[in-house]
């Protein structure tokens, strides 16, 4: 049901739209820093580092349009739920894409001695932007499955960050001169995990949003729990 | 959970051929504040008159159901509605002051009901109301004024005052700031704060930033039924109902 006062609709309505514009961006910018990094791409790197600008400016629109609702419409229930969430998700957002940028930053640092053994970072880059893709459509449908899936799967890239982790070691005591690019895929990875990271906790303010519980710092079975006593 | 002061079990009211409380259930807190909300027309006003019994006077209003205080039915047979009302106090919507000495305004119920014999003891029972109402400091130099010369929030601290001087214990308030700017609102958001150490409050209000800043229990009805009561933090931030959810968003048509 729409609210009486017609411009607060619009107010919310131009703020998801913001945040997931700013979404859209962040979700582009994981998938051109992997790639300028497996590439060595140094355009599309520099492009990258340019245009998480855009996403820092989207971050501040957002934060002043929740200040003026915040003022304007002393939000209750379900809004100040989406409001109190879209705080978190835009801080969540920016990282994502300050961690993006960071990428392609070291893909151009590392240009004296650039990697070429990135062992599974094309996977792993392929996951963690799923990871993102899912968390934003969660984010834009409310849907807590959805949520709990992105919550569930972050696992997967922190084991396959801590393989890699373990195998950029090897490298290196194999052979010193490896320990400089090993450095940088291992710092890659960690970004990416990272990215996932900011993911899962979109996805948790997805559900805090939706349903109203804070499933922060709750184990993956006691928030299903959770969730499944609302139906019930 | 505390004790409940008070106890609505399958309160119906009608008012002639109109139902304007269906079978109400609930149980209102000791020393807490708890915020009655709703559209206009929704029995929370009605409800609380209930509570002592101020629908006795409507002619074709008819009770069924219990409103137990203390564990006692105040529609008893037995049950003295003029006692039951010095425990069960109102405040209005507007100030309504008698036209008499600010004085007079406190003492003259506690005079009917011989709660001070000497005079002195009289001051000081004035003076204790007075100052449980953050009042006194304005009014103690003028105490033989008329209490219409006040302004609109202190005429409000006054019939505050005027009630918590017969020694209630519940104090029953109908929108008692909204006739008040801002300052005299918070000045009387600030005394109900006070006084809920020692009575139990409930309040009707339009304003639903009051019920979130002032209650600790809220209890939201609509056309007559009462859809959800619960901690104040909780409806306003995760209301179990949609109707509930629609209203506070505003959202109602």
């Amino acid at each position: 049901m729409n609210h009486t006062i017609k411009r607060f609709d619009e107010e919310l309505d131009k703020l998801k739209e913001l945040v997931l514009t700013m979404g859209g961006l962040v979700e582009r910018a994981i998938g051109n820093a992997v790639q300028s990094m497996l590439e060595q791409d140094e355009a599309l790197a520099k492009r990258t580092i340019e245009q998480d600008d855009e996403i820092n400016d989207l971050e501040i629109e957002c934060d002043e349009m929740i200040r003026d609702i915040l003022v304007r419409r002393q939000p209750a229930a379900g809004d100040l739920r989406l409001i109190l969430g879209i705080i978190k998700v835009v801080t969540d957002l920016e990282r994502m894409g300050d961690l993006a940028a960071g990428i392609s930053k070291a893909m151009l640092t590392s240009q004296e001695n650039p990697p070429k053994n990135f062992s599974n970072l094309d996977i792993m880059g392929e996951k963690v932007q799923k990871q993102v893709k899912r968390t934003l459509n969660a984010l834009s449908r409310g849907d807590t499955n959805l949520s709990m899936k992105v919550i569930d799967k972050d696992q997967g890239i922190d084991k396959l960050y801590k393989r890699m982790y373990r195998e950029m070691l090897t490298y290196m005591l194999e052979d010193p001169r490896e320990i400089s690019s090993s450095i940088i895929v291992s710092n890659v990875a960690k970004s990416l995990e990272r990215i996932s990271d900011h993911a899962t906790n979109i996805s948790e303010m997805v559900v805090y949003i939706t349903r109203g519980h804070d499933i922060r710092h709750v184990e993956h079975d006691a928030a299903e729990k959770m969730l499944s006593g609302d139906d019930g | 959970m505390k004790t409940p002061k008070i106890s609505i079990r399958d309160l119906k009211l009608w008012y002639g051929e109109s139902e304007a409380l269906h079978g109400i259930n609930v149980e209102f807190v000791e020393n807490q504040v708890t915020a009655l909300i709703g559209p206009s027309g929704c029995g929370k006003s009605t409800l609380l008159r209930c509570l002592n019994r101020m629908n006795d006077r409507i002619s074709g209003c008819r009770i069924e159901g219990e409103v137990l205080i203390d564990g006692d039915d105040i529609y008893a047979p037995e049950v003295d509605v003029v006692q039951l009302r010095t425990h069960v106090g109102m405040v209005f919507q507007k100030p309504n002051p008698f036209p008499k000495s600010i004085y007079e305004n406190v003492a003259y119920a506690p005079r009917i009901h011989g709660l001070a014999e000497k005079s002195s003891e009289m001051d000081e029972l004035v003076e204790t109301a007075l100052r449980r109402a953050s009042i006194w400091d304005e009014v103690k130099d003028k105490l033989n004024s008329p209490g219409t010369s006040l302004s609109g929030g202190q005429q409000q601290r006054l019939c505050i005052a005027r009630t918590i001087a017969v020694q209630p214990n519940v104090i029953l308030m109908d929108e008692p700031c909204s006739a008040l700017d801002p300052i005299a609102t918070a000045k009387i958001e600030e005394l109900i704060d006070e006084l809920k150490g020692e009575f139990t409050i409930i309040m009707v209000t339009h304003s639903m930033q009051q019920a979130a800043r002032i209650s600790d229990q809220t209890a939201f009805f609509y056309m007559g039924d009462l859809i959800e009561f619960g901690e104040t933090g909780k409806i306003f931030t995760q209301p179990e109902k949609q109707q509930t959810e629609d209203y506070i968003t505003g959202r109602f048509g």
